[in-house]
């Protein structure tokens, strides 16, 4: 340990007219930050030594402090230090070219919000109600409601963000079907739940750790898989602005029964192959497939009386494609520039 | 998992063409990764023998090596193994040709008749590695004597084969599918044909012992909970040596590499029924055993036990995991990793076959703690049947028998006291269509079911239901909707037209939120403000910097970075921070918007979830000089434009400094700080509180190196929603010109304008008359005084007003305003 403090006072002394005063209470005074380590250090120091150190250092906490507060201060000053009439069009002794107006700028819908916006009209002009998804959730809504009980493997799937009060960031938008299928209920329901999604991962070009969905639910008399795929690939023509032809693979989701991936022909190259779908001529969109009866059942629903069908999409990805966009980060980094084009 | 397509044709007799299967595979079963062709792979490789050996003459690391691949016709080529000897076989790449490893690679080496210092070489002998067989790199690899000198490696290794990758994600739920078995079994009901499991998988007869003296072994399971079958064996007089071709082949084709005959026997009927099996050696189990017994215990760890694993990892257990032991210390972990104390060696001479069930939820919370994933683990994960462990086993012995000289030498130790039933389900016909949108028969749907080994019951024809009894390979199994499940995929969903379902006229319920955040949407857009969309995520710093509480945040456990370990406390955080960007990207100004929720954590809804509402965010900067005054006025601007357009009147604006308000929301507190009080209001709308707008704090702007003139609000949409388009009309559509003249209000400096403008507006609007006011100038010459300019536009339903009759109601208003202030 050494004990000489007249680097760390050097340091400081330039760090003062460099960094700003919360990046000094960072560097110096946070709780890995170099003074308190080294108070943490006293002890290591000899007995004769320490009460002198201890003053020392003292002094360095405490001239910090006022550097920092004083420094607050300062910058508080340079704000108005009038009482403003919040009530008036404009400040006092504003002249008339200088008050108060609306900007001639290039304003924007956010890409994102464009196409969900798009999507949402569609479901409501075929007739489905629109509820939001949660944010923060609760571990029986985004596995135990949905047929996944505690430690199912089927759980891994899922790169889940927990809280450390044990709150769950939804991975998916089915984390709302129970609600759904509760507020809604008694059947006929239809609704979709747009939101935000989180998952652990990596983010680079094409995947990020934050994400939208959008779930679609229909439950009735009778409904069948085929109404499934009347309603989502009408959904998708409408959207694509073209005719599609479809198909379904077959996938495992706990929650649905049967359950598949839909797939459809790629609206960008006609089949002939494209970058977008990867030269196969076709594009996997979403999963989806008939609701298991065991969400049915706890969401309230008697499901020998009623039967439905369930999809997720992901918002992102359409939108890249629609937009022409090459870098998923840049829906998330809030440049201007980017943004004023749309 | 990886599927040979030659195996198809040793459990079925369909033919099939590889479209057609891909097909199959993709539209019934799963998804399809890729393929490869080895036969286009391995072109070009042949068995060679070597002839002569001479040492390179100009380098000490190289031989040069006669061949051969056909009599009398010898081939130079140079090695850097210089340890092969005259007669051994090796694999030979012909010039022209590539080396397997790189095939399909961006780095295909193809192999040409080349001088190495000086020495023609006119092709290449390969490694286990540049054959992509195996990871030896060292050396050239050694062929069996029986290997035919001048075959091509394809034949030799039965490589003129395509493997396809499944997607394993897909059979997620299926164990079956992770076995070849199980794979044949669902193309060929897809091709509808019957498809019968081999005898040796549905014989649950005990093998009968020949061997008398026999050797000890006890099986004691403590965990029955956790390992619903356990069977073990043991077998004598193995050799333990090099597997023959044909099983070293379907395992390179699977993926797995090659070890020796007991393991690769092992490992066969793990990737031919997707059941993992495991081999201890029995001596070392004895000699290990303190008490010098095979005593096999299935339980749970102890505190403080640890295991050296076959991957050579010493491996902290804990008491969730599940071991098999000897009489005392742990051999294995259970279903996931043997021991390598008790590993198979080329000097075991007898071995204990273990074929056991284990549970899918404790395997898969086991692997996680422990961070191990095998082969065995994703199988088990899965969930498998426990009566296919019988059959394997027996499978397993007979096949060590014939490829290990191995004997049965001890009694079949089976310990499985519940018998998993086949699952009797009954299905209604009506319902698989109904469900479905089909309209298949009775029969079709018994041939489909029994096609997959279903058991179909006999019923009468008319009857509705049918009595189906699944295998019990089919653990996933349980409702009949898995069953319509596989009568739809093998039917096949492409036969299933789309029909739109029946439905009343009735109307759907507004989203008010949805339709507001839409609503403001268009008007910021029109009004040059840019949405943006940042993540919830933010750092202790941004909180701090932004004067909030980061205290309030919740905290997320496993967080990528310690940039990302918080949950936003207010929007305005993250947009102050994307504030600082674009003006580093010296964009000089700018107003931007976000909608999103944002959290505190002391915040909970009534079900105890936290508390989610709906806020817009808005921040206007600006470094050039355009403005004078503070940026309270502009952002306020931006907000009364979307007010106004909104239609939502009675909104008024205290300043947070005179505010004497206790009991703010929780979100509105926590903003408090990052905004200038003297120059900031509460947006509030009878006595209850929207939101905040105002001139962010002086610091907050240090902090964030903002230009001096910049504002924000934040706003709570759904209490705006409730407030939207409530306006009443207020217009006089009067015929008569109405008149107007401008007042001056000489009034201390702490009047507001509002309070002016209601007693004009108070003093005015009655009999008939209207007024509409316009704020013209506010002047301050001394300190405490301020005179406030107003445009008064009058109109009289009835009449033209006289100029007399306007002085009257001048008077009037400033007598009151002087009453008053």
């Amino acid at each position: 340990m050494s004990k000489d403090l007249s680097e760390i006072v050097k340091q400081i002394d330039s760090d003062i007219h460099s960094l700003s005063s919360v990046e000094i209470k960072q560097k110096y005074l946070s709780k890995n930050g170099i003074v308190t380590t080294l108070f943490k250090g006293i002890k290591d120091i000899s007995q004769e030594e320490r009460v002198e150190y201890g003053k020392k250092l003292n002094d360095i906490k405490n001239l910090l402090e006022e550097n920092i507060k004083r420094r607050k201060e300062e910058d508080i000053s340079k704000g108005t230090q009038h009482e403003i009439d919040p009530t008036a069009p404009f400040d006092v002794n504003s002249k008339v070219e200088r008050r108060p107006k609306i900007l001639d700028l290039k304003g924007s819908k956010h890409p994102l919000m464009q196409e969900l916006e798009n999507i949402l009209d569609i479901f409501q002009r075929m007739g489905f109600d629109v509820m939001e998804s949660k944010q923060l959730d609760d571990d029986f809504h985004m596995f135990e409601s949905l047929n996944f009980p505690k430690g199912h493997p089927a759980r891994d799937m899922y790169d889940t963000f927990w809280t450390q009060d044990g709150f769950v960031l939804p991975a998916h938008t089915s984390t709302m079907q129970n609600r759904a299928l509760r507020k809604l209920g008694p059947p006929p329901i239809r609704v979709v739940l747009p939101g935000r999604c989180f998952r652990n991962e990596a983010t680079d070009a094409s995947h990020e750790h934050t994400f939208y969905q959008i779930e679609g639910i229909y439950v009735d008399k009778g409904i069948s898989f085929a109404n499934m795929l009347a309603v989502i690939k009408e959904y998708l023509e409408k959207y694509l602005e073209t005719e599609l032809e479809i198909k379904v693979q077959p996938s495992y989701f706990p929650f649905t029964e049967p359950d598949t991936e839909f797939v459809i022909s790629c609206p960008f190259c006609n089949k002939k192959g494209c970058t977008t779908c990867g030269y196969t001529g076709w594009i996997e969109l979403m999963g989806c497939g008939m609701i298991h009866p065991n969400v049915l059942k706890a969401g309230g629903i008697d499901p020998l009386e009623y039967s439905g069908f369930a999809w997720g999409v992901g918002l992102d990805r359409l939108t890249l494609i629609k937009k022409g966009i090459g870098d998923i980060r840049k829906l998330r980094d809030g440049d201007i520039n980017f943004l004023k084009q749309f | 998992m990886k599927l040979p397509i030659n195996s198809i044709k040793d459990f079925s007799d369909i033919s099939i063409e590889l479209d057609e299967l891909l097909h199959i595979l993709r539209s019934k079963i799963g998804e399809v990764e890729g393929y490869s062709d080895w036969s286009e792979m391995y072109k070009g490789l042949y068995i060679a023998q070597i002839v002569s050996k001479d040492d390179h003459p100009d380098a000490d690391k190289l031989s040069v090596y006669k061949i051969t691949i056909k009599e009398g016709e010898d081939i130079q080529v140079v090695a850097g193994d210089k340890t092969l000897e005259v007669g051994d076989k090796v694999v030979y790449v012909k010039p022209g040709n590539i080396v397997p490893l790189t095939y399909k690679t961006t780095e295909e080496f193809v192999i040409k008749a080349v001088k190495m210092r000086g020495i023609l070489s006119n092709g290449m002998l390969c490694s286990e590695k540049e054959l992509n067989i195996g990871v030896d790199n060292t050396k050239v690899m050694r062929l069996d004597r029986e290997a035919t000198v001048g075959d091509t490696f394809i034949d030799f290794f039965n490589f003129n084969d395509t493997v396809i990758e499944i997607e394993n994600k897909a059979l997620t739920n299926r164990g079956d599918l992770f076995g070849i078995l199980g794979l044949v079994r669902e193309i060929t009901a897809a091709k509808g044909v019957q498809f019968h499991s081999p005898e040796w998988y549905t014989d649950y007869k005990m093998p009968s012992i020949e061997k008398e003296d026999l050797l000890s072994l006890k099986i004691d399971n403590q965990a029955h909970n956790l390992c619903s079958r356990y069977i073990g064996v043991v077998m004598d007089n193995i050799t333990v040596k090099e597997s023959p071709v044909w099983l070293k082949s379907i395992l390179i084709k699977s993926g797995i590499r090659p070890i020796n005959n007991i393991v690769d026997i092992t490992n066969y009927l793990s990737i031919l029924v997707g059941q993992p099996l495991h081999a201890f050696d029995y001596d070392k189990v004895l000699n290990k055993d303190p008490k010098k017994e095979a005593h096999i215990t299935i339980r749970l760890a102890k505190a403080g036990e640890s295991i050296h694993t076959l991957d050579s990892n010493l491996v902290e257990l804990n008491s969730n995991t599940l071991v098999i032991a000897d009489s005392t210390n742990p051999i294995a972990i259970a279903g996931v990793i043997g021991g390598l104390d008790t590993e198979i060696d080329s000097n075991t001479k007898r071995v204990i076959l273990e074929c056991a069930n284990f549970d899918r939820f404790n395997i898969r919370k086991t692997s996680m703690s422990l961070g191990i994933v095998t082969d065995a683990v994703t199988r088990f994960t899965k969930s498998l049947d426990p009566n296919q462990c019988l059959p394997t086993l027996k499978h397993a012995i007979s096949l060590i028998e014939q490829i290990c000289e191995g004997k049965l030498s001890s009694e079949v130790v089976d310990i499985y006291p519940e018998i998993s039933l086949p699952k009797k389900i009954s299905l209604s016909i009506s319902r698989v269509n109904t469900h479905l949108g089909v309209t298949l028969s009775k029969e079709e749907v018994s041939t489909i079911l029994k096609n997959l080994e279903y058991t179909v019951h006999e019923s009468k024809k008319e009857d509705d239901f049918l009595t189906v009894t699944a295998p019990t390979f089919r653990t996933d199994i349980t409702i009949p909707e898995d069953i319509h499940e596989d009568i739809g995929r093998i039917y096949g969903y492409e036969n299933i037209a789309p029909v739109f379902p029946k439905r009343e006229v009735k109307a759907t319920r507004r989203n008010k939120i949805v339709s507001l955040k839409s609503d403001i949407r268009n008007i910021l857009s029109n009004s040059g403000a840019n949405e943006i969309i940042t993540y919830s995520f933010v750092s202790k710093n941004l909180i701090e910097r932004s004067n909030q509480d980061p205290n309030l945040a919740y905290s997320i456990s496993n967080a990528i970075s310690p940039e990302l370990s918080l949950m936003r406390t207010s929007l305005l955080t993250s947009m102050l921070s994307k504030a600082q960007e674009n003006i580093q990207r010296n964009i000089p100004t700018f107003c931007m918007y976000e909608f999103n929720i944002a959290h505190q954590n002391t915040n909970m809804d009534r079900f105890q979830l936290p508390k989610e509402q709906w806020n817009m965010s808005l921040l206007f900067t600006t470094k050039e000089n355009i403005f004078d005054g503070s940026a309270y006025y502009q952002t306020k601007r931006y907000l009364e434009k979307v007010l106004d357009t909104l239609a939502v009147d009675d909104i008024e604006y205290n300043l947070v400094s005179d505010s004497t308000e206790r009991d703010l929301p929780i979100w509105i507190s926590n903003l408090l700080e990052t905004f200038n009080p003297k120059a900031s209001a509460f947006i509030v709308h009878k006595e209850s509180i929207l939101g905040i707008v105002g001139e962010l704090s002086g610091d907050v702007i240090s902090n964030f190196k903002l230009p001096k003139y910049s504002g924000a609000l934040e706003i709570n949409l759904e209490a705006l929603s409730k407030l939207e388009g409530k306006r009443k009309s207020t217009y006089s559509i009067s015929k008569y010109p109405p008149i107007t003249q401008d007042i001056t209000f000489n009034v201390s400096s702490d009047v507001k304008y509002k309070d002016i403008e209601k007693i004009i507006l108070d003093t005015v609007n009655r009999d008939k008359k209207i007024a509409t006011l316009e704020c013209i100038d506010i002047y301050a010459k001394e300190e405490g005084n301020k005179s406030i300019t107003v445009r008064v536009t009058v109109e009289h339903e009835d009449k033209t007003l006289s100029d007399s009759e306007f002085e009257k109601i001048r008077e009037k208003i400033v007598k009151r305003v002087n009453k008053r202030y």
